[in-house]
């Protein structure tokens, strides 16, 4: 035994169970701070269009309405956001969305009251989302592929039922949801934050959240520690599904129609803010929390280009710039960290390594 | 244990023996099975409507799957790759109107147009290349950002206007026949297929694509260099939207700020239905053109049974699911098996345990 102080082995005593084991930090560790970065691009928007649109702010009620023509992405990002931690991806929530809305305007073109219309089209796109659920968990088709050929499906059925002429004119009792505010606040936005704070929990603090992070992780190992992988992917689903049909009743709403493809333009942001908010599209590695900042980051964004007077493509081309501007920077940013991380850790680990040779 | 293996490959051998082996191979060739149930279709639909045999009626189905076919070529070479390009379409139509400008107000010739669109599909494919062969940003991230981009760039470009006056000495060869029912471009189309299948099948570029999708890091350690051939992946898949955008015009003689945008999905859908899967190591070029011959015949046949068009999309999805739920190589593997596939290797096991 070559003659090393024991100072250093006690003071790597946390490691030293694992010295033989690999150096390097895992490979998807994941860089804090990302909150915070959106938190400062949020602040820097608001600023920024206050100071030189004068509509945007509008005495900060202004600020409050806008986010009214969000919250329907919001809320279906969120159920993405979910489907995406296990490692899935819903193509067809959008298509989904847009079937709810149809469904909600053509129950109240019936004659059907509000309830009865929101019931019916949660329902209906809670029922798609099982389907994708079933035929992903069950039969074991890979996600991308079973929603993109159910997004297909769902577009002709939201045509078909919508008919020649789309139902439009809603009571106002139902527009109130998408269009009004209690006090101050918009509902569609009261709506969003409960969604929000709900999917916060059931992810962040529930078995079935650390299902679905396990699953996204490690597929394999979820299935070894007996994880119900079956029963998390479908309930994921089927949770997607049902947001999806609450973004839709937001979109009818707020359009006060309800067009067949009413939802299909929220499918490319919903996605956008998901990947913008930090969530590793091959999934187990997300936080909630920072896809809800980054809704508002893409969202106060397009309405203040919008207001100045940009072209909606415009700000299609301006988001998919600062997607993929955000994520490079954020992964040149992660590998430089690890690799300075990693070289640390070997560092440290040197003397501990010669003792354990020894 | 070895009693388990014993009378698993007994069973295994059983089952060989039970089926008709010499026609098997034909089932598992995707592109002869699209093929026979294309037959199956236009026979069945020319039967019910003598019109669907036509020359015009099979060329001008012909001209429009050749459209897709450009596109679902080069999302094969992605997706053979292990990849994905959502943001071939937006290629397509930025050529389309890229080209289409240039004839309508310069009234450049078809070699040329055709020159041009390859290189402004390059050019756009080369986007895709560099944020997944050099920055390495997930594929689907990267090309659904230069979705967004070049979509939105389609709208910048033409400002308001679109091409609507292409020359009838372009147009033609899209609904010219050289034979009956067989349209110029698709004989322009076939050099093109056969040699991209030449390429995928025998040359060392083909290959290290099948190598990088079945497992990149077995490539990696066989020293094909993974990152670079993934690289040249998007450039192709680029350089075929591009010449998919010059068909368009050939096709429909005109293109708008709105071209291609929802044709993303169709590409990959037909690239599905002729073999392709998504998990990557398999597919071919022929798979894509067979599997866009028959997006086309089947919605044309749906369109002529007096099927709304409101179903055409329903149709690409079930026609997409059957393919998928036929092809057992794209059930997920490992951790995510199929509950049915699960429950058999059980009873195999139970079956194995017992004896």
């Amino acid at each position: 035994m070559t003659t090393t102080s024991p100072v250093p082995a006690a003071g790597a005593a946390p490691d030293s169970g694992a010295a033989s084991a690999t150096l390097a930090l895992p490979p998807r560790y994941r860089v804090p701070g990302w909150g915070v970065c959106l938190l400062v691009a949020i602040i820097g928007e608001l600023a920024y269009f206050t100071l030189t649109t004068r509509q945007f702010a509008g005495g900060g009620q202004g600020m409050l309405n806008l986010t009214e023509q969000f919250a329907p992405t919001g809320v279906l990002a969120l159920g993405l956001a979910m489907v995406i931690l296990t490692g899935n991806i819903d193509l067809s929530c959008a298509a989904n969305a847009s079937l709810a809305a149809v469904i909600a305007g053509t129950v109240l073109d019936k004659g059907g009251g509000p309830a009865a219309a929101i019931a019916a089209a949660v329902a209906v796109a809670t029922l798609v989302g099982l389907f994708n659920g079933v035929v992903v968990a069950l039969v074991g088709i890979d996600s991308l592929l079973v929603t993109l050929a159910t997004q297909f499906i769902i577009t002709s059925v939201a045509t078909s039922v919508a008919g020649a002429s789309p139902p439009f004119g809603f009571p106002s009792s139902f527009t109130l949801i998408g269009q009004s505010g209690l006090d101050y606040v918009p509902i569609a936005l009261l709506v969003f934050v409960v969604i929000a704070v709900a999917v916060i929990v059931v992810v962040g603090y529930t078995g079935l959240g650390r299902s679905l992070t396990l699953i996204g992780y490690n597929p394999k190992a979820a299935r070894y520690s007996g994880i119900a992988i079956r029963r998390s992917l479908t309930s994921v689903f089927t949770l997607c599904g049902a947001l999806s049909g609450v973004a839709g009743v937001l979109l009818a709403a707020y359009y006060n129609s309800a067009q067949p493809d009413i939802g299909t333009d929220l499918l490319l942001p919903g996605i956008t803010a998901v990947i913008l908010g930090g969530m590793d599209i091959f999934g187990g590695r997300g936080r909630i929390g920072e896809v809800v900042l980054a809704v508002f980051v893409l969202g106060y964004m397009s309405q203040g280009m919008l207001i100045e007077g940009d072209s909606s493509l415009s700000i299609t081309m301006i988001t998919g710039l600062v997607l993929i501007g955000a994520l490079v920077v954020k992964f040149a940013f992660e590998r430089n960290f690890r690799q300075r991380m990693n070289a640390r850790m070997r560092r440290l680990r040197t003397p501990l390594h010669r003792d354990a040779d020894g | 244990m070895t009693t388990a293996g014993k009378v698993e490959t007994a069973a295994a051998a059983r089952r060989e023996l039970a089926r008709p082996a010499r026609w098997s191979w034909l089932l598992r060739r995707r592109e002869i099975l699209v093929t026979a149930v294309i037959v199956v279709v236009v026979a069945a639909s020319t039967a019910a409507h003598p019109y669907f045999w036509s020359s015009s009626n099979l060329a001008f189905i012909f001209a429009d799957s050749v459209v897709i076919a450009f596109l679902a070529l080069g999302e094969s070479f992605v997706m053979i790759g292990r990849g994905i390009d959502l943001s071939v379409g937006a290629i397509m139509g930025l050529s389309a109107i890229f080209v289409g400008f240039r004839i309508q107000n310069d009234g450049i010739s078809l070699p040329t147009a055709v020159l041009l669109g390859a290189g402004v599909g390059i050019v756009l494919g080369l986007g895709n290349a560099i944020l997944v062969g050099v920055v390495r940003l997930p594929p689907i991230i990267a090309t659904l950002g230069t979705l967004s981009v070049y979509s939105g760039l389609e709208f910048v470009i033409t400002n308001g206007n679109q091409v609507d006056t292409i020359p009838n000495s372009i147009t033609d060869l899209g609904s010219d026949t050289v034979l009956p029912g067989i349209p110029v471009i698709l004989l322009l189309t076939l050099p093109i297929v056969i040699i991209s299948a030449w390429v995928l099948r025998y040359t060392t570029f083909g290959r290290s694509i099948y190598a990088v999708g079945d497992d990149a890091e077995a490539a990696y350690r066989a020293g094909i260099p993974v990152q670079r051939v993934l690289f040249s992946t998007y450039l192709v898949s680029g350089l075929f939207a591009g010449l998919g955008g010059v068909a368009y015009l050939i096709y429909t003689s005109g293109a708008s700020s709105t071209t291609g945008i929802n044709d993303n999905l169709t590409a990959i859908a037909a690239a599905i239905i002729g073999g392709t899967a998504l998990t990557g190591g398999v597919g071919g070029a022929f798979g894509a053109l067979v599997g866009s011959v028959f997006l086309t015949v089947t919605l044309t046949a749906m369109s002529f049974a007096h099927v709304s068009d409101v179903w055409q999309p329903a149709g690409v999805g079930v026609l997409v699911l059957l393919a998928v739920v036929y092809d057992s190589r794209s059930r997920a593997n490992g951790g995510r098996r199929g509950a049915w596939r699960l429950r058999r290797q059980r009873a195999r096991a139970r079956a194995g345990g017992a004896r």
